[in-house]
């Protein structure tokens, strides 16, 4: 929509952009008559102040920030929505943007009359909607509620509908508030996969949220912003750790147990790291994943036990392993490094729980937390073997080839 | 604007299924709104005051100005607040505002039209001639829904700024409705035919008026306005047509940070 930006080249140029304080009501005519001269300057808020990012066609950029740190101006700035009081924004090719479930729909139109409505919001036209129109369908899995005014729909609903219209318009450019968090589990996976697949074909994705799961799922690069201003632009891991340290928080790490609630031995902290310690929640196939557990004991004890199960997504065994320790007392870091993880794409949970040999657990291994491996090969399943295929002696991909 | 067609008629089907909520009887209950005011104002001007003594088949004089009214008086009080009460949409989702009046503006014109089919065999079959003046009705129609449009884009964007628009329309329609030669022609009003300069003002210094009047003269009694009559008219359409999207563009740029 921009001139001079590539398809799919997003750019923001020391955008700079304010709100009046009182904008949620706007003038009445009294006030624009009875106006003084020297009238107080209204406050004003500093949404966005001389932001410059400029982003690639192809790339999945995560914008990421407190509340209030500027991040749905940015998009609204991006969609042309919300014009700027300095500076430039704005997006080469077409644009479809998500910045609220059900921005955009009839309440009385149906599921399928809102996706002609939402396409030619985002300027799409009949015949080009009626050739996505059944990938869209069946990418939501509504099912017979498309035909129902979307009234009656539950807010997972929207973002399905939502979503599908916005990832098989196939723009080249996708703007995504904070909105895929209401989907479930499985849904959200076929999103992320959809995501990536047109990140594939080329288009760009600028993503806000909280998660940082979502975030390291899908994207390769993680803007932070912070009173309105980039404080951070690179890679994720870092990325996270630098948002996190905003927030005050450790990355990933569990809630630390009040001394009074502890047990003789227990997991104070349990969090995943990747080869350079950095907390992460996604990993690929094949990377390197060390699981930290933080153990304190309120007494010193000899023979102590840690387990850590790594479970599927239906709760399935994957793997178990314990080892036990000769002695601990007071707090001390365990942990257990997987060099090469061997599983196929899809959620896992890590469960881990620290007992006194000979007095087993009454709660079993209590400590979760899930990470998600994100499929690059191919196969079903939980274990990623590294197979491959050869017929009579070739490897099977250049005999596809011939 | 032929670019955003498809978004225009989606718009329009939006703004209608939310009037409507897909009954097909829902446009007709629109006539009874003037088909009341035609039954009272019948009663008032031509029993009870007995000003209207000379106008023949008077309710069907009364019908044809009204609707005229009550399309024009409609769009703009639907026009008002529609930006305000699209914020989400305008707030979320670029697109071409202007959709949003315009869209609402169309669905009066749907309602107008209507009642015009509904209207032109009742005023063939009480006259009982068909005359080539009636295809005017469709170039009067044209610039009667260019000003309406014109107004309406002026009345959303203008109480997106201002949101005091709206009441003060409202206040304003009922006088202006008076004011305007629906009752009765100007020049039969018994008040001003000693000052021609009042006669004047009524019929020409209210833009809505010799809308009114033209497409009473065709439906009602079957002549075609004047050479001068229509320029006024065209010259009232495109003006406001002109002048409401200019208005419009020049006060939406901030529309997002406003609703």
């Amino acid at each position: 929509m921009s001139e001079g930006l590539l398809p799919g080249e997003v750019v923001l140029e020391g955008a700079s952009r304010a709100f009046r304080v009182r904008q949620d009501r706007s003038r009445t005519l009294k006030e624009l008559v009875v106006r003084r001269r020297h009238n107080v300057a209204q406050a004003s808020v500093q949404a966005l102040q001389d932001v410059s990012v400029r982003i690639a066609p192809g790339e999945a950029v995560g914008l990421v920030g407190r509340n209030g740190a500027g991040k749905s101006s940015t998009l609204s700035c991006l969609a042309g929505i919300l014009p700027l009081d300095s500076g430039r924004a704005g997006c080469g090719g077409r644009v479809v943007s998500l910045l609220e479930l059900g921005a955009g729909f009839g309440a009385d139109f149906s599921g399928r009359e809102n996706i002609y409505l939402n396409g030619a919001l985002h300027g799409f036209e009949r015949e080009e909607i009626e050739q996505r129109i059944g990938d869209i369908v069946a990418f939501s899995e509504l099912g017979e509620f498309i035909d129902l005014p979307v009234r009656v729909y539950s807010s997972g609903m929207f973002l399905r509908l939502g979503f599908s219209i916005a990832a098989y318009l196939d723009a080249d450019v996708m703007l995504i508030d904070e909105i895929l968090a209401v989907g479930d589990e499985s849904f959200q996976r076929k999103c992320f996969a959809r995501i990536s697949e047109r990140m594939a074909a080329g288009s760009t994705l600028v993503l806000v949220s909280h998660d940082p799961g979502a975030i390291e799922r899908v994207c390769r690069r993680v803007v932070v912003l912070d009173g309105g201003r980039v404080s951070f632009d690179g890679d994720v891991p870092a990325g996270l750790l630098h948002y996190h340290r905003l927030l005050g928080t450790a990355a990933g790490a569990s809630r630390k147990v009040p001394a009074e609630e502890r047990r003789p031995l227990e997991v104070l902290e349990l969090e995943l790291r990747d080869a350079d310690g950095h907390p992460r929640r996604a990993f690929q196939p094949g990377e390197a994943l060390r699981v930290a557990i933080l153990l304190g004991s309120s007494e010193p004890t000899d023979r102590a036990v840690v387990a850590l199960e790594v479970r599927g997504e239906r709760g399935e065994k994957c793997f178990r392993t314990d080892t036990t320790l000769a002695a601990v007392a007071g707090e001390v870091e365990v942990s257990f490094e997987i060099p090469r993880l061997g599983l196929l794409g899809g959620d896992y949970d890590i469960a881990v729980g620290a007992y006194v040999q000979d007095a087993p657990p009454s709660r079993g291994l209590d400590r979760l937390t899930r990470f998600t491996v994100t499929a690059v090969t191919d196969g079903e399943g939980i274990a990623d073997l590294r197979g491959s295929w050869s017929v009579a002696g070739r490897p099977a991909a250049e005999e596809a080839l011939r | 604007m032929l670019r955003y067609r498809f978004l225009f008629e989606q718009m329009v089907r939006r703004e209608l299924r939310q009037k409507y909520k897909g009954s097909a009887l829902g446009v007709l209950w629109y006539l009874v709104n003037p088909l009341v005011l035609m039954g009272a104002y019948a009663l008032v001007f031509s029993v009870l005051l007995r000003v209207a003594g000379g106008i023949p088949d008077y309710p069907l004089f009364l019908l044809v100005g009204l609707i005229v009214w009550v399309f024009f008086s409609q769009a703009l009080l639907a026009a008002a607040p529609s930006l305000v009460s699209n914020g989400a949409l305008v707030r979320k989702v670029r697109f071409p505002r202007e959709a949003i009046p315009a869209a609402v503006a169309t669905v009066q014109l749907v309602t107008f039209l209507v009642m015009l089919v509904l209207v032109l065999p009742v005023a063939l079959l009480v006259r009982g001639t068909v005359e080539p003046a009636l295809l005017w009705l469709l170039p009067i129609v044209a610039l009667l829904f260019c000003m309406v449009l014109g107004v309406s884009l002026a009345v959303s964007v203008l109480h997106a700024h201002f949101r005091d628009v709206e009441p003060v329309l409202a206040a304003a329609l009922l006088p202006w409705f008076f004011l305007t030669p629906i009752f009765l022609r100007v020049e039969d009003l018994p008040g001003v035919a000693e000052r021609e300069w009042l006669a004047g003002l009524l019929q020409w210094g209210n833009p809505i008026a010799p809308f009114v009047d033209a497409v009473r003269e065709v439906l009602y009694a079957g002549i075609a306005p004047s050479g001068g009559h229509f320029a006024y008219l065209a010259g009232v359409g495109l003006l406001a047509l002109g002048g409401g999207l200019l208005l419009f563009r020049s006060m939406e740029r901030d529309l997002a940070a406003m609703l």
